[in-house]
């Protein structure tokens, strides 16, 4: 048992199970005291239950450490306002937010309903910013806070068949970038992470879909390969090193995290530019120009494939 | 001139103002037939006109080239159905889609209310979806298509002040990544472009927030690229016209910058540096802290340092940041 955390108050959403239970209990062990947030559904958003983060709660209690449950859904402001003032009501103060509510509702683009849009990106997206923004209040006045939150090498890197969450996923970067912007003077971070771990959600990624992929020449993302060797509770000590004061400098950055490594992620940049001193470039210029430079030897991560003979458009 | 696009059908939203109407009218004056779509609302996404969406028909049929306007919203399944179905009634198909509708709502994260975040993800990340969902349909079925996505420096990048846009806008290069996988196979490419251009959109940032961030030290777009150089719309046209022809048939899943006179490849995000605890074993945060900093963490730049409080009238202010606060 450390103490990287000792006396700090951490907000955890989606922490009954998966990475977001590891996390709780670890920085819990590390002397923070938690608020378990879930409200227990399923992977793809429905049903509930108090038992799963109820579970967490009595575990770090029994470990000797602190917390309370909150079973509000992130994807409401009144949800969000909730989970942050169940962090007061119990503690008196708030130190450290980690949002890792997520669900899944995958499927091809072309056959995406708007629904299943609509639920990912709810609870996501907007279920980062509920939680985020009340969080922000508090911090600014305090001038000091740790925001991490999570992405994913799907919207990070790009996966067939997530649409939805890809998008749910790179916004919550881009959100994570501006975030770190409007707070850092204020004495806050806000860095977010890319976590590989076998989960309930990673479990439900079927084994056929991977080889589909692999079979047509799509590429997936590394993730996929070595799942199940990861689990939840290897991701936890680098987020509470985000979390704590050794890294009041750290802001703005994405990491991928998962079973014993750590790395640091490239973030869009300019990496291949053309100039022309006079005026913009025309398209007759430009075609004669990026197949020499820019576009020059790029990869089409998923190239086309001769249609099924017999069935057109299939 | 080469026509690069003779007889192709394109879909532009947000085709009335800014880049999308450049687009619309270099893409009709390459050959295609363009759908206009633009419901002519303000930047802040109120009011309705057809007349912006009208008036650039108007001048692609006076230089002789085919158009249609549609009024719709990105923002709903349905709007985004009758705006594909616009050009499956006019021209029978849909060969390009360039999405550029857009709004504003700037706000510090700690003010930004539902209202203000709602409303930009709506038109700009679902209002991508909504058009891109039955584009899509289309363009499998005729193993063909190109979809060109806007994106923002203010997501990639970041920016102060807009957490809502560049949650939208990195979304939106996320979704694109995931698009490109889903349709290459089909022979359909899917591109993002992060543009930089001189429009009634980013008129609405005032100098004096510009100057305000530099003089606080964070970092943002404005302060990485000076306005040395026009930026016209057009100049993002052109760029779109090329990954719209078939000449760019083999470019998916790419960001491109287009800023005035330079036109820029970016990276799609990926590891530049691993730590690594091998032999089993999981971290301790001490490991963590002992080997971070003269690994991941060397040469991190805080891109919005830590500034001191401010002080009462007449004071002055401390020579040296105030500390981050340990509780």
């Amino acid at each position: 048992m450390g103490d990287a955390l000792r006396g700090k108050v951490a907000v955890i959403t989606g922490a009954g199970r998966g990475i977001g239970r590891a996390v709780a209990l670890f920085f819990a062990q590390e002397g923070a005291k938690v608020v378990v947030n879930d409200p227990g559904v399923n992977v793809d958003g429905t049903g509930g239950t108090t038992a799963v983060a109820d579970e967490v709660v009595a575990a770090i209690r029994k470990a000797g450490g602190e917390a309370v449950a909150n079973y509000d859904s992130v994807v409401t402001m009144q949800g969000g306002e909730n989970i942050i003032k169940t962090a007061l009501d119990a503690f008196g103060r708030l130190d450290i937010v980690v949002t890792c509510a997520g669900i899944l509702r995958d499927r091809m683009v072309f056959n995406m309903t708007e629904e299943e849009w609509d639920a990912v990106i709810a609870t996501h997206l907007k279920g980062t910013f509920t939680v985020v923004k009340p969080a922000c209040v508090i911090f600014r006045q305090q001038r000091s806070g740790r925001i991490i939150t999570v992405s994913s090498e799907s919207g990070l890197i790009g996966n067939s068949g997530q649409a939805n969450y890809g998008a749910a996923k790179s916004g919550i970067a881009g959100f994570t970038k501006v975030v770190a912007r409007d707070m850092g003077r204020y004495g806050v971070t806000a860095n977010c992470i890319a976590p590989r771990a076998y989960t309930r959600m990673t479990a439900g990624v079927p084994e056929a879909a991977r080889q589909i992929r692999a079979q047509r020449g799509i590429a997936g993302i590394e993730e996929e390969e070595g799942i199940t060797q990861w689990q939840p509770e290897d991701v936890a000590p680098f987020l509470a090193y985000l979390a704590s004061d050794y890294a009041s400098h750290i802001n703005g950055q994405v990491f991928l995290v998962y079973g014993d490594t750590i790395a640091l992620m490239s973030q869009p940049r300019l990496i291949k530019t053309i100039y022309k001193p006079t005026g913009y470039w025309t398209v007759e210029e430009l075609r004669e120009v990026l197949p020499k430079t820019l576009t020059k030897g790029l990869v089409n991560p998923a190239p086309p494939q001769p249609a099924p003979t017999g069935r057109p458009g299939a | 001139m080469t026509r690069l696009l003779e007889g192709k059908v394109a879909v532009v939203t947000g085709g009335g103002r800014g880049i999308g109407r450049a687009v619309c009218l270099a893409l009709a004056r390459h050959g295609a037939k363009v759908v206009v779509n633009d419901p002519g609302v303000n930047v802040d996404g109120t009011g309705f006109s057809q007349a912006p969406a009208q008036e650039v028909v108007d001048l692609i049929r006076a230089q002789g080239g085919t158009a249609v306007p549609n009024f719709d919203t990105v923002a709903t399944m349905q709007g985004g159905e009758n705006i594909i179905k616009t050009a499956l009634d006019a021209f029978g198909t849909v060969d390009i889609l360039v999405t550029c509708a857009g709004i504003l709502r700037d706000r510090m994260i700690f003010n930004m209310t539902e209202e203000e975040w709602d409303a930009v993800i709506a038109t700009h990340l679902k209002g991508t979806f909504t058009v891109v969902k039955y584009a899509s349909i289309v363009m499998r079925q005729k193993r063909y298509g190109r979809i060109i996505t806007f994106s923002s420096v203010s997501g990639l990048w970041g920016n102060s002040g807009q957490a809502n846009y560049g949650a939208a806008k990195d979304g939106i290069a996320g979704f694109t990544r995931v698009i490109a996988r889903d349709l290459g196979r089909y022979g359909i490419t899917c591109n993002v472009i992060s543009p930089g251009a001189e429009t009634r959109m980013t008129q609405t940032v005032p100098e004096a927030a510009r100057q305000l961030r530099a003089q606080r030290g964070i970092l943002s777009s404005s302060t990485v690229t000076p306005r040395t150089f026009p930026r016209p719309p057009e100049a993002v046209a052109e760029v779109v016209v090329w990954l719209a022809s078939d000449e760019a048939a083999n470019v998916n899943g790419q960001i491109f910058h287009v800023a005035g006179n330079i036109v820029g490849l970016m990276n799609n995000p990926a590891v530049v540096k691993e730590l690594r605890r091998p032999g089993g074993g999981r971290w301790t945060v001490e490991e963590i802290a002992l080997l971070f900093p003269q690994t991941l963490g060397m040469d991190l730049v805080n891109p919005a340092p830590p500034q001191p409080p401010p002080q009462p009238t007449g004071q002055p202010a401390p020579a040296a940041p105030a500390p981050t606060p340990a509780s």
